[in-house]
């Protein structure tokens, strides 16, 4: 079976993990990489719906297939974390039809700042905040902030509105994260997000070019 | 040394940590709970007395209690046919998935622990889509290779349903912890008289018949927002 590579989203409620997918999805779709999102809902299908239908319906950058909605029982870090089997089985299911998929992109039900990946379910990690919550986000840390492969930081635009003061975020995550690296983003207007999408091109794919790409000159 | 490791066998694969992805399901509870039908602990403990006479006893402890007996056996189609007779009874959809993808988990997951012949034989014939792989039936084979005596395993599937559709029923908000158990305490004996009477059945004696259980499960796959999958 031909292991597809997994980056797993996470972060809480409302700081943005199914905008950055669908901000994230069609720089990777303009450079023909073929993505797969399972985005497991704490409570509803909604995340899902709404990617598939921006990024599928009416984007087209990849069929609606290929957006898969999980519930998780009300327990999202466990279905990332402790527990991933129901993630695992869709993934092996995924694996098994479409082989020529470049990237597996797991977004996590929204949960708090502890959350993990299960080293069997994601290669690589993204933990994303918004500064809504205050500029104190990346200064009291929590598993997801500090071990994450890119922490996120979003919507800055709001940060004046909200009194969060971005210098102070950006040097408490260099200090947690013991300068792995972090991204300032704003979904809204693309700020920063094609940052995110060459982290995954480069940390995760390794600059390969996309399979199908590759099999085109095999032939 | 005693070496019957079976009664710490139990504790592991029973345990909620192991990883059989169970507590994303409220087995139909979640839509009763949203209809109004359910709101207590004692419709809580009527649901799950319901099931396990006319759906688990009747057919997933058969199943599991003879794939234990056909692996013992070494005997790979018999487990198939207990696969393809059970899978056959899930007529819910979100279900017939739920219990495939359980299982599938489970098996890889012990295959990783136990190396066994037989596990790698019914492990391929799932992978290439020959059998289902129904959550019961490799409970059952994986109890017998993990060590377990057949009572344990049909009593860890029946109490492991129980624990799955009270946990549900306490994060839905219905029950609190003290319910929960005060459900789980007073369920046992049932389970006990139900496994008994199914105890040496065979798998083409097995059925289930609960109508009104399948429509509500049925609904629930169709509703918008929900925090289960079944």
């Amino acid at each position: 079976m031909t292991r597809i590579l997994r980056v797993g989203i996470g972060g809480p409620v409302g700081s943005g993990k199914s905008m950055l997918i669908e901000r994230v999805v069609p720089f990777l779709a303009k450079k023909n990489y073929r993505v797969c999102i399972i985005s497991n809902d704490v409570i509803s299908k909604e995340d899902a719906d709404r990617i598939r239908k921006n990024l599928a319906t009416e984007q087209g950058l990849l069929p609606e297939n290929m957006v898969i909605g999980l519930a998780t029982g009300g327990c999202p870090h466990t279905a990332v974390r402790e527990d991933p089997s129901i993630n695992l089985a869709v993934i092996e299911e995924i694996e098994v039809k479409h082989k020529d998929l470049d990237l597996i992109i797991i977004e996590s039900g929204g949960d708090n700042v502890t959350t993990t990946f299960s080293p069997a379910l994601a290669d690589y990690s993204i933990y994303i905040v918004d500064v809504s919550g205050g500029d104190k986000y990346p200064r009291k840390g929590g598993l997801g902030i500090e071990t994450s492969d890119l922490l996120v930081i979003n919507k800055i635009d709001l940060a004046p509105s909200v009194d969060a003061d971005l210098n102070i975020m950006e040097r408490d995550a260099k200090i947690v994260r013991k300068n792995k690296p972090y991204v300032l983003v704003n979904c809204k207007t693309d700020t920063g997000v094609e940052q995110v999408a060459e982290h995954i091109i480069h940390d995760v794919l390794f600059d390969q070019p996309p399979k199908t790409m590759m099999s085109q000159v095999k032939s | 040394m005693n070496t019957d490791l079976s009664d710490l066998t139990l504790m592991q694969l029973s345990d909620s940590f192991f990883p059989s992805g169970l507590y994303t399901m409220s087995n139909g509870l979640e839509t009763l709970f949203d209809e109004k039908h359910v709101s207590s602990e004692s419709d809580v403990y009527d649901f799950l007395e319901v099931v396990l006479e006319q759906q688990l006893g009747p057919a997933d402890s058969v199943a599991l209690s003879n794939s234990f007996e056909f692996a013992k056996d070494g005997n790979i189609s018999g487990i198939l046919e207990c696969d393809d007779i059970l899978y056959s009874m899930k007529l819910v959809e979100e279900s017939r998935s739920a219990t495939c993808r359980a299982g599938s988990q489970m098996l890889k997951c012990i295959m990783q622990i136990c190396s066994n012949e037989l596990l790698k034989s019914f492990s391929e014939k799932i992978s290439t889509n020959r059998t289902p792989g129904t959550h019961p039936v490799v409970a059952g084979v994986c109890s017998f290779v993990m060590g377990l005596k057949k009572q344990q395993a049909t009593q860890m599937m029946m109490y492991g349903f129980c624990v799955s559709v009270t946990g549900a029923a306490l994060r839905l908000g219905m029950i609190d912890h003290i319910q929960s158990q005060r459900i789980l305490h007073k369920i046992k004996p049932i389970i006990q008289k139900i496994l008994e009477k199914y105890s040496d059945a065979k798998i083409h004696s097995s059925w289930q018949f609960s109508p009104n259980y399948d429509l509500t499960q049925m609904t629930h796959e169709k509703k918008f927002s929900k925090m289960f999958i079944t």
